[in-house]
C-alpha cells in the first residue's frame, strides 16, 4: 500500500526545498520543532482559542440552551469517530460506510422497536454491525483491498439497502418508549448521550493502550510487514478494527435516533467526513501508526464548536462542507511536513 | 479491441513453458503468454456476461444503443482520467465533486464560451492543488482528495447557491445534446477523442508510459530519471480537466448545471477503472481496461433503469459489483488461496512437540 511508501521518502530536490528552506542546521532545526510541536500540542492551543473567541464574539454560542445542543450533536459524531479511530491508526485510510451504519442502526432502533420490541432491535443492530465490520474487514484485512474503495462500496450497498427496505421513510418512536426517555435525560446541561461518549472514548482508549490487540493495531499501521514477521495475525487485527468501528457506529445511531427519537435513512449524511475531520484535527496520524481515542475526543469538540459556530453564524451545508474539507487537509498537510521533517 | 504486443505492462513475464517444442504447441503457449500478458481479462469476462444476460432479459438496452452510449461516455470519460491517476498508484476521489463544480462555475457565466473555458480551466487547476498536495507536501492522495471531494461539494452548493443552474444560452447548449453524425452525440465523440488520445498517450509516448513505472516503483522511477513530480502533476491535470470536461457535457445536455451532479459517477467511474484491471497499487492497467469496464457499467446501468429497477437497487448491484471487483484482484485471490492452504496443510500435519 501507499504507506509503505510515501511520497515523502522519496525526495525531489524541489521537494526538500519546499520544507526546508534554509539548509543551514540551526534554522532547519527550529523549523522542525515549530512544524512538530503544531501536530503535537497544537490543537489543545486551537480548541482554547476557538472555544474563547466563539464565547466572545458569537451571540448566543455561550448559553446553556446552545452548549446542550452542542453537546446533543457533537455525541453521535464522537462516538463514530473514537471508534473509527482503530481504523485510521491501523493505517486503512478511513472507514466511509459509518455513513450507511450510523443510518441503519438508527432506524433499525426505532423501526423494529417499534414492531417487535427493544430487546430484538438491539439484537438485529448488533448483528448488522457485525456484518458491516467482517464485510469490510475480510475486504481489507484478508483480500488486502483498499479501505476507501472497499468501504465506499459497503456504503453506496447498505445505503441502497437501507432505502429500498425502509422506503426512505421517516421513522417515530412512542413518546414513552425507552428510546425516549434516554434521549431526553440529561445531568444539568449535559445529555446522557455525552456520557455515552465519554465512556466510549474511556472503554476504546483502554483497549487501543492496555491491550494486546490495541498494540497490534499501532504495530501493524506502522509496519505491516514486521507486524506479520512477528507471527501475529494481521488479518484479524484488521478486522477488529473495523469491527470496532461499526459497534461504535451502531452507538453512534442509537444516539442520534434517541436525540430526536426519529430515524430516517438520510440523518447521518456528513457522518463519514466529520468525523474523520475529528481524528485527524486531534492529532492521529492518517500514515497509521500513531493516535489516540482521547485526543479524538478532543477533535471532537474542535470540529463540533467549528460546526455550532458557522451554524449560528448562518453558514449554508456548503460552506461547512468546504470548511472541513480545508480543515482536513490543513491538519494532514501540518501532520505531513511534521514526519517529513522529522524522517529527514 | 487493439491486441498490441508492444505491452504498457511493466510486470516481467515468466518465461514459462519455453521447454514445448512443437509448432502447435508453441503457437498455443505464445497466445497463452499474450492473453495471460492483458490486464483486461475479468472485464471482457464480465461485459460478455453482461452483454449476453442483457441480451436475453433487457434487450431494450442494446437496441437504444444512443441512451447506452451517452451513458458509457459519462461514466468512461471520468473513467478514463481516473485511470491517468491511478497507473501512478494515486487516486483521485475528487472527480464527482470536480464534475458538480465545473457544470456549476459553466452555467453561472452568461457566456458559454467563457463559461466552458473557466470551467476547463478549473478541472485543470484543481488537477494541480491535488497534485500539489500529493507530491510536494506529501499527504497520501486518497486523504488529500477526499478533502478535495468535501471542498468542491461545498463549492458546488455556494457557487449555485443549493439550486440547480440554468445555462444562460440554453439554445446552444440544447443544440449540444442533439446526434451529430449518426447517433453520435458531441459527448460520445469527445469521449471517442479523449479516449484515442488518453490511449496513444500512455502506450506511445514517453511521458505516459512513464506513468507505468512511477506507479509500479516510484523509487526506481526517481532513480532512472524520471521527474517523478512532475509526471504525478501531469496526471492529476489529466484527472482534473476530463472531469471538468465531463461536467461542462452534463450540464449543458441538461440546459442546468445541479450541484449534487455526479453522485453515482464517483462510484461507477471507479468501478469501470477497477473492473478493467486497472491496479489500484499502481502501474498495471490500460485505458482500453477502463473503456472495458465503462461500457460493462454503462449496458448495466441502463438496462436496470429500463427495467424499472430502483436507483436503490441500481446502487446496491453496483456497490457490490465494485466490492466484488476490487477483491478479486488476481494477486489478492492468489494470496488468499496460498493463505487457505497453508492454514489446511497446517492443520492437517501432526502438531510437532514443543
Amino acid at each position: 500500500m501507499m504507506t509503505d511508501e510515501p511520497v515523502a521518502e522519496t525526495p525531489s530536490p524541489d521537494q526538500a526545498a519546499a520544507t526546508t528552506p534554509a539548509a543551514e542546521p540551526g534554522i532547519e532545526e527550529r523549523a522542525v520543532t515549530v512544524t512538530e510541536w503544531m501536530a503535537d500540542r497544537g490543537i489543545f492551543i486551537f480548541t482554547a482559542l476557538l472555544i474563547l473567541a466563539a464565547a466572545v464574539f458569537i451571540d448566543g454560542f455561550a448559553s446553556l440552551t446552545n452548549i446542550t445542543d452542542v453537546f446533543n450533536r457533537a455525541a453521535p459524531i464522537g462516538i463514530v469517530a473514537v471508534g473509527m479511530t482503530f481504523v485510521v491508526i491501523s493505517a486503512n485510510y478511513l472507514d466511509l460506510s459509518v455513513v450507511a451504519q450510523v443510518a441503519t442502526s438508527a432506524v433499525v432502533l426505532i423501526a423494529v422497536s417499534n414492531e417487535y420490541g427493544f430487546v430484538l432491535a438491539i439484537l438485529a443492530a448488533i448483528v448488522i454491525a457485525l456484518v458491516y465490520g467482517f464485510v469490510n474487514g475480510v475486504a481489507v484485512g484478508v483480500f488486502k483491498a483498499n479501505a476507501v474503495i472497499v468501504t465506499l462500496s459497503t456504503t453506496f450497498i447498505g445505503l441502497g439497502l437501507l432505502r429500498w427496505v425502509s422506503g426512505g421513510s421517516i421513522y417515530f418512536g412512542p413518546p414513552d418508549g425507552p428510546v425516549r426517555v434516554f434521549g431526553s435525560t440529561r445531568l444539568g446541561p449535559i445529555p446522557l448521550s455525552m456520557i455515552v461518549l465519554v465512556a466510549m472514548t474511556l472503554l476504546l482508549s483502554f483497549v487501543l493502550n492496555r491491550t494486546t490487540f490495541g498494540f497490534l493495531v499501532k504495530a501493524y499501521g506502522s509496519n505491516r510487514e514486521a507486524t506479520r514477521l512477528t507471527g501475529a495475525n494481521t488479518a484479524m487485527v484488521v478486522i477488529g478494527a473495523f469491527v470496532i468501528t461499526a459497534l461504535a457506529a451502531m452507538v453512534g445511531g442509537f444516539v442520534l435516533a434517541a436525540f430526536s427519537n426519529t430515524a430516517v435513512s438520510s440523518m447521518s449524511t456528513g457522518f463519514d467526513f466529520r468525523a474523520l475531520a475529528a481524528i485527524i484535527v486531534g492529532g492521529t496520524s492518517v500514515f497509521g501508526g500513531r493516535g489516540s481515542v482521547m485526543r479524538t475526543l478532543l477533535g471532537v469538540v474542535f470540529v463540533s464548536v467549528l460546526t455550532n459556530i458557522m451554524v449560528l453564524s448562518g453558514l449554508g451545508f456548503g460552506m461547512q462542507q468546504m470548511a472541513i474539507g480545508l480543515l482536513i487537509v490543513a491538519a494532514v498537510s501540518v501532520d505531513a511536513l511534521a514526519r517529513k521533517a522529522g524522517t529527514s | 479491441m487493439s491486441q498490441t504486443t508492444s505491452e504498457p505492462t511493466t510486470e516481467p513475464e515468466p518465461q514459462q513453458g519455453l521447454a514445448l517444442g512443437a509448432a502447435p504447441g508453441d503457437l498455443l503457449q505464445r497466445l497463452r503468454t499474450a492473453v495471460a500478458r492483458r490486464t483486461e481479462g475479468r472485464a471482457v469476462a464480465l461485459l460478455t456476461l453482461v452483454v449476453i444476460t442483457v441480451a436475453i432479459v433487457e434487450p431494450r438496452a442494446l437496441t437504444s444503443y444512443p441512451v447506452t452510449l451517452g451513458r458509457i461516455a459519462l461514466i468512461g470519460l471520468v473513467a478514463l482520467g481516473l485511470t491517468a491517476v491511478i497507473l501512478m498508484g494515486e487516486l483521485d476521489l475528487g472527480v464527482a465533486s470536480t464534475l458538480a463544480v465545473s457544470g456549476v462555475v459553466m452555467a453561472s457565466f452568461e457566456s458559454l464560451t467563457v463559461g466552458i473555458i473557466v470551467a476547463l480551466l478549473g478541472g485543470l487547476l484543481i488537477g494541480v492543488v491535488n497534485a500539489f498536495f500529493v507530491v510536494i507536501v506529501g499527504i497520501n492522495s486518497f486523504i488529500a482528495t477526499l478533502g478535495m471531494l468535501f471542498f468542491l461539494r461545498g463549492a458546488a452548493f455556494v457557487i449555485s447557491g443549493e439550486q440547480p443552474v440554468r445555462v444562460a444560452n440554453a439554445d446552444t447548449a440544447l443544440q449540444f445534446g442533439r446526434p451529430l453524425v449518426g447517433p453520435l452525440t458531441p459527448r460520445i465523440l469527445i469521449f471517442i477523442v479523449v479516449f484515442i488520445a488518453l490511449h496513444v498517450f500512455v502506450t506511445r509516448m514517453r511521458v505516459g508510459r512513464e506513468f507505468y513505472a512511477v506507479g509500479g516503483n516510484r523509487e526506481a522511477a526517481y532513480d532512472a530519471g524520471i521527474p517523478v513530480v512532475r509526471r504525478v502533476f501531469t496526471g492529476f491535470m489529466i484527472s482534473g480537466f476530463v472531469s471538468a470536461l465531463a461536467g461542462v457535457i452534463n450540464a449543458m445536455e441538461r440546459t442546468a448545471a445541479d450541484p449534487t451532479a455526479g453522485g453515482t459517477v464517483l462510484l461507477a467511474s471507479f468501478a469501470a477503472a477497477i473492473i478493467g484491471g486497472v491496479l489500484l497499487n499502481g502501474g498495471r492497467g490500460s485505458i482500453v481496461g477502463a473503456l472495458l469496464g465503462a461500457a460493462t457499467l454503462g449496458i448495466l446501468q441502463v438496462s436496470l433503469t429500463l427495467s424499472g429497477v430502483q436507483v436503490d437497487v441500481q446502487n446496491i448491484i453496483i456497490g457490490s459489483v465494485l466490492l466484488l471487483a476490487v477483491i478479486s484482484d488476481p494477486a489478492s485471490v492468489r494470496r488468499v488461496m496460498a493463505r487457505a492452504s497453508t492454514f489446511l496443510s497446517e492443520r492437517s500435519k501432526p502438531q510437532p512437540a514443543g
